[in-house]
Formats: structure tokens, sequence, C-alpha cells
């Protein structure tokens, strides 16, 4: 523990802070509980990104004198996999397991309702919508460790660009800034384009990830994905409108033509490679693009909050990484307590330093003022930029059915895209398939 | 015992452990997914299990045109890689037999592509492909042939194109290997006589060679066909079966209806029409495997 904080310490050369910080370490650890001899199992998330706060597990098993099993760490997709596996075979032998605000609906009663766990006191330090985001049904099913919200990325010295500035006056009639809608950086992604070298942007085009992006469109449109009856209404005219938009992109040669296929890796390696202007990307993305070690645009790279839609309207796609404990636990309270420190100040903290959004509220505000004083500008910026959409922040709609409809959606975007059907087309077939999951699934009549 | 002696012979007996153990490991998993695909069974809800929906899914499956597409384009996958992973396996075999130096050095080299995970190959291929910062468009630029970007994985011939390289780089020596310990294992006498009789070495090849070799096509073709299905991986990542539904094979829809969708039920109906498929090329490659044995003289 003296270790970690000696190289955070070392890290942001902040003495107090650091005094500060163990000795609310010190209170925390004597709240941990004391569960000697146990083991507890944890299926979790794997991969560079998540596995950095792991490290911390150790401090928990000294303060309590439990053990920790990781019996899986894989990626979400897989982990999500072999949890179903384990609910049809009715194996659930763990504890705890990681889980996201977009996979908690499927899991039923896996989990248990953690606000009987978790003082209320505790729950409080969250930063509220987030944690009201975590809840299935009116029960707290997860403790989120990260938040994920979108906003716009873009080159700096595209837009500061004097040739770019006056030819983009001479077309629009507009000073070239940011964009502040949906229209306007559909007007600015077409302007930069020019391919191969150079395309206005990208979009993650399969998955949920083309869904998801969709949904925020049809939203900052006005629109929704279900009404209150949960019939599907995504191929209204805001959705309609939301497709056009990136059909009109598409058509225009502003986004490389793979982007069907591409994923978020495959856009953030893009946007570091410099050849997209603009990028409407999560936060963990904004520590690597400034990494001159592996990002061709490091130190030109600048921050706005995500586009308006026509209802002047945020989308606001959001979701969370998060922790949950199982109802079928032997030991609810030492995974309520393990599940308690991933997400505790501290490792909100370590998070918070790696570029992912904390969900605790103070988390936030003080990794900015570490930022500031560590003399990390960007990083700060971006935290303030970030913090900024939280208030429009949604997660998708929390219903079980929601990743088997967005599997239905997903092809037929894909399909209007690269123009084998018209907007209204897919979005209706869309539409029809999505009504018979409801239909089947009996949530709707 | 008394049971056993009044009732059961000795052969039974002793056999009786394997039929216990391939019922237990083959045919009762078998038969309740069979069972399942009369169910509305979903992963998450254990007790969907006992929903019974009689034929409704496998009526969905043949109205469904996207399965059917799926179904169509894996026929023609599985044909077209399985041929040229022969035609190309067998030139790799044919090549390295005549080698008189080095040959373990590069039967060994030649095992590397089989020893990558598909997911790992998956990742490689997107890469070479990506329409951005991909290899292939980069070289085409950088050499100066064209300033065009060209889509591979979003035009529906080259992105299948693009899969099918992925799978035949991947399995190709898997039947270079087979057909080249068919050649080592082959008689030399009778390509001597051949020699002596005036055969040119396209007749030997043709006529001694090919159908000595024939035996061994068939076992790796009937043993590849099962197992091609291994590229699920290396298309998942490639693309996931699109852009819509382009390159959609039955094991990536099986896999996203079974698991992501968690209807289990829909999902084996889909893999139980699936399995004429298997059925079929299995069938189909063993006659030509005993016709062949046949032809060489041995027992069918």
């Amino acid at each position: 523990m003296n270790f970690v904080r000696g190289i955070q310490a070392a890290l942001f050369s902040c003495a107090a802070l650091g005094a500060l910080t163990a000795v609310a370490s010190a209170e925390d650890a004597a709240n941990w509980g004391s569960f000697p001899g146990y083991t507890l199992k944890v299926k979790l998330v794997g991969g560079t990104q998540y596995e950095k706060l792991y490290t911390r597990i150790p401090e928990w098993e000294k303060a309590t004198g439990a053990k920790v099993e990781i019996v899986s760490s894989k990626n979400h997709f897989e982990l999500d996999r072999e949890i179903k596996q384990d609910i049809a075979s009715g194996t659930i032998t763990w504890c705890v397991g990681s889980n996201h605000t977009s996979f908690a609906p499927q899991y039923g009663d896996l989990y248990v309702d953690l606000k009987t766990l978790i003082p209320q006191a505790t729950l409080d330090e969250f930063v509220p919508g987030t944690l009201a985001a975590s809840m299935v049904d009116g029960r707290l099913v997860q403790l989120p460790r990260v938040t994920d919200v979108s906003n716009l990325y873009y080159l700096k010295d595209l837009y500061e660009n004097a040739d770019n500035k006056a030819k983009y006056k001479e077309k629009f009639g507009t000073e070239l800034a940011p964009p502040t809608t949906y229209d306007e950086l559909k007007q600015q992604v077409i302007f930069f384009a020019s391919p191969p070298n150079l395309y206005g942007t990208a979009f993650a085009g399969k998955d949920e990830g083309m869904t998801g992006r969709f949904m925020e469109i049809v939203r900052a449109n006005g629109g929704d994905m279900f009404d209150e009856n949960w019939n599907p209404i995504f191929n209204s005219q805001a959705g309609i409108d939301a497709l056009q938009w990136f059909i009109d992109i598409y058509n225009a040669k502003a986004v490389p033509a793979g982007t069907v296929n591409y994923t978020w890796d495959d856009i953030g390696q893009a946007f570091a490679a410099g050849t997209l202007a603009v990028d409407l990307d999560w936060p963990g993305f904004a520590a690597f693009y400034n990494d001159p070690a592996k990002s061709k645009v490091a130190g030109k790279v600048g921050f706005a909050l995500s586009p308006l839609g026509t209802a002047g309207k945020r989308g606001g796609w959001s979701g969370s990484h998060s922790f949950s404990v199982t109802e079928a636990c032997d030991n609810k309270e030492a995974a309520a307590s393990l599940v308690n420190f991933l997400t505790d100040y501290d490792s909100a903290m370590m998070e918070a330093r790696a570029g992912n959004l904390p969900t605790r509220t103070k988390a936030f505000t003080d990794v900015v003022e570490e930022f500031k004083k560590s003399d990390t500008p960007y990083m700060a910026e971006m935290f303030a930029v970030w913090g900024q959409s939280l208030a429009d922040a949604r997660t998708p709609p929390l219903v079980p059915q929601w990743i088997e409809v967005s599997n239905v959606i997903w092809p037929e975007l894909q399909a209007a895209i690269v123009g084998q059907k018209t907007a209204k087309e897919a979005l209706d077939t869309a539409a029809k398939k999505a009504t018979q999951i409801m239909e089947d699934a009996g949530v709707l009549q | 015992m008394r049971f056993f002696r009044s009732r059961l012979s000795p052969p039974i007996l002793l056999l009786m452990p394997a039929f216990v153990i391939i019922a237990l490991v083959v045919a009762v998993p078998l038969l309740f997914s069979l069972y399942t695909s009369f169910t509305g069974y979903r992963l998450v809800k254990p007790d969907s299990l006992w929903q019974w929906v009689g034929l409704r899914n496998y009526q969905r499956l043949l109205s469904d045109v996207d399965f059917w597409w799926a179904f169509g384009r894996t026929l023609v996958f599985l044909t077209v890689a399985l041929n040229l992973e022969l035609v190309l396996g067998l030139c790799i075999a044919l090549l390295i037999d005549k080698l008189t130096a080095g040959q373990r050095v590069i039967r060994t080299i030649m095992m590397f592509p089989m020893m990558f995970s598909p997911i790992l190959v998956g990742f490689q291929f997107k890469y070479i492909f990506n329409d951005n910062v991909g290899l292939v468009n980069n070289a085409i630029q950088s050499l100066g042939w064209s300033d065009v970007t060209i889509p591979w994985l979003v035009n529906p011939v080259t992105a299948n194109l693009a899969i099918l390289m992925a799978e035949v780089w991947m399995s190709t020596p898997i039947f270079a290997i087979l057909l080249l310990a068919g050649l080592m294992a082959m008689p030399r006498d009778p390509i001597e006589a051949a020699k002596v009789d005036g055969c040119n070495p396209w007749q030997v090849f043709r006529h001694i060679t090919l159908p000595y070799l024939m035996p061994f096509v068939y076992i790796a073709m009937a043993i590849r066909s099962l197992d091609v299905a291994r590229a699920y991986d290396m298309v998942k990542i490639m693309t996931n079966g699109g852009p819509a539904g382009r390159t959609e094979l039955l094991w990536t829809l099986i896999a996203r209806t079974g698991y992501q969708d968690a209807r289990m039920g829909m999902a084996n109906a889909m893999s139980y029409a699936s399995i004429l498929l298997s059925v079929y090329f299995t069938v189909y490659f063993f006659r030509k495997l005993a016709a062949a044995r046949r032809t060489m003289g041995g027992v069918a």
C-alpha cells in the first residue's frame, strides 16, 4: 500500500495530497470488515485498461484477511457469454462479477440489490445520475467503477489553419469552429474529407456500437428507441433523419468506406494516425491520443461537447463498467466489501488518473485539480468537457431484450448505409423484428 | 452379478462401458439440444427450458431469408475453401516431397499458420485489409498503383474473398501435411516402372500419384469440412457477418443468436438445420473415399 502511495506521490509531486489520501485510506481499511481465511471467487473483466485497478486487491486482502481468487478474466463479451452459461447450468459458484449497464438487465435476479449491503452514506458519494443508471427495476444490481459518455475530439491545427478558415467561411458564410450540432458536424466532416489521406470522421459501424451511435442521434433529434409501452419507435422521422445522417456522410466519402466494420479500436487507431479530422468518442482515448509514442496527433487534439440534434438536445449515450454481487454468494458481506473497495475514492482516483470518468463525485473534481497541479492541462480540459456532458448522459433502454434488439437493428442500419435499402425500409424491417422480440418476451402484448 | 451372467454375453458386457460413455458424451447432449430446439429456451432463463413451442422455431427458420442466405453462403464458402486448400496443399506437398535437403525445417515452418489462434488470424487479416490504415491499401497507394481506397471488407465480393484468404492461409498446411504423409508412404516402384515405360511427369502424376493420394485427399476433405467451422472466430473478428449480412455464415449467425441474444432454442434449431450440411459433406467424402480405396484395390 505504501509502495502504491509512494508511486502516486512521486508521479504527481504532491506530498500534501498523498498524505491526505493515506489518512483516508487508513480510515477505510478499518471498515472493510474481517473475513480471515475466506476465499472470495470473482469473475472480472480483463484487458490492460481494466486490470490496473486489480493491483489494489492485495490491499483489500491484507485489510480483511480474505483471499481473492480470480476464477475468470476475459473481455466483456466473452465474460457475458460465460455468465449466461453459468446461469443456464446453475453453477453460480462465484461471488463478484464485472458487469456493465448495457448487460445488467439480461441477468434477471442473478445479482443482489446492493442497497441492502452498502451503506446509504457511501452510495451518496457516487455521481447521482451514474448510480441511477445502475439500477434495474428499482434494484441496485451493480456499483459503477467508471462511466462512459462521448464527446468530440478534433485536430486543432485543421481548425486553426488560415486557408481552411477562409474556404469554410466562403463556402458556408460562418466561422470555422468545432461543431455544436449534428448538421454542422456533417457539414464539417464533408468539408475536411480528402481521402485517402484525411477523412472527416469515422463511426463504429457494427455491433452495439452502431446501434448506440444511432440511438444517440435519434434521442438528440427528439425521438427514442421505445415508447412507454415498449413498442419500438426508432423508425419515426427522428430515426429516419438520424440514419440519413450516417448515409449522407458515407455517400459523401467523409468517412472511410470500411467504417461499417469498425469498432472502437479501429477508430482510435485512425484518429491517432492523423487520418480523421473529428472523432466522437469515449474519454478513455484522451490519454492515448496525447501520447507521442503512440499517436501522431499528440499535442494537437482539442475537445468539444457532443453535438446537439434537431431537437436541441444531446443524445448522451452512456454506460458504466461496474461490479455486482451474486445472490448465490455464501458471503455477501465480504463480496460487497470488495465491490465497495474497488469503487471507493482511491479506486476512483486511480481510474481517473488513467483518463477514465470516475463515478465518485469528489474524485471528479479532485482529479481535475491534480491534473492542473501536475502540469497536465490537456487531461484537466478533457475532464472539464466530459464533466459537463454527464448531465445529458442516458443509458440504452434498461430491458433484458436490449442486446437482442440491438442485434436486429445494426445489420439493418448497415444495409441502409451501404445503399442496399432506404433508411425507412431498413428501420421498418428492424422495428418489425424488434416488435417480435418484445412480443416473444411477453413485454409487449 | 447374477443378472449380468444370465442375460448379457461377455462381448456385450465388455463393450458396455464404451456404449455408456458414448451415450453420455455424445447421444445425451445431442438429444438434449434437439429437444431444446422445440422450446423457447433462453440461456438466462433456465425455466424456459420447459416452454414447449413445437415447430415454431423451425417454421420461423423456413421463412427467415437471412438464415437461408447464410446457409447458402456457408455452402459456397465451404466448397471454395476446401477446393482451394486442396489444390494449394497438394502443390506444397508435391514441392516439399521433391526436396532432398532441409525438408524437416520447411515442414515445421509450413505448420506455423496452424499454430496461430483463429482470433489472432482474424485480427491480422482485419488489419491487412483495413481500408484506411491497412497494409494492402497502403502498399497499393505507396507503390503508386492507385489513389483509390479499396474497401476490402465492405464490398460483398472482396469481403468474402478476404475471409476466404484468411481461412486458406490458416488451414492449407493441414492439407499439405496430410498429403505429404501420403506421398511419403507411397511405394516408389510403380513410379519407377512408369518412367521406364516412357511416361512423362504429368502422366505419372495423373495416373499413379494422384489415384494413390485420393484416399488421403478424401480423408483430409472429410476432416476439414467439419473443422472449417473454426473460421467462426476469424469471421467474428474481421466482419462479424457484416456489413449488412454480406459475410454472414451459419456460425456467426448461430453464435449471435445463442449467446448474445441468449435464444438457445432457436440457435439449436438453426444448428440442426445446418447439420444437414455437415452430414451431406461427410457422407459425400466417405463415399468418395470408399470408391478411391476400391480403385486402389483395397477393401471398401
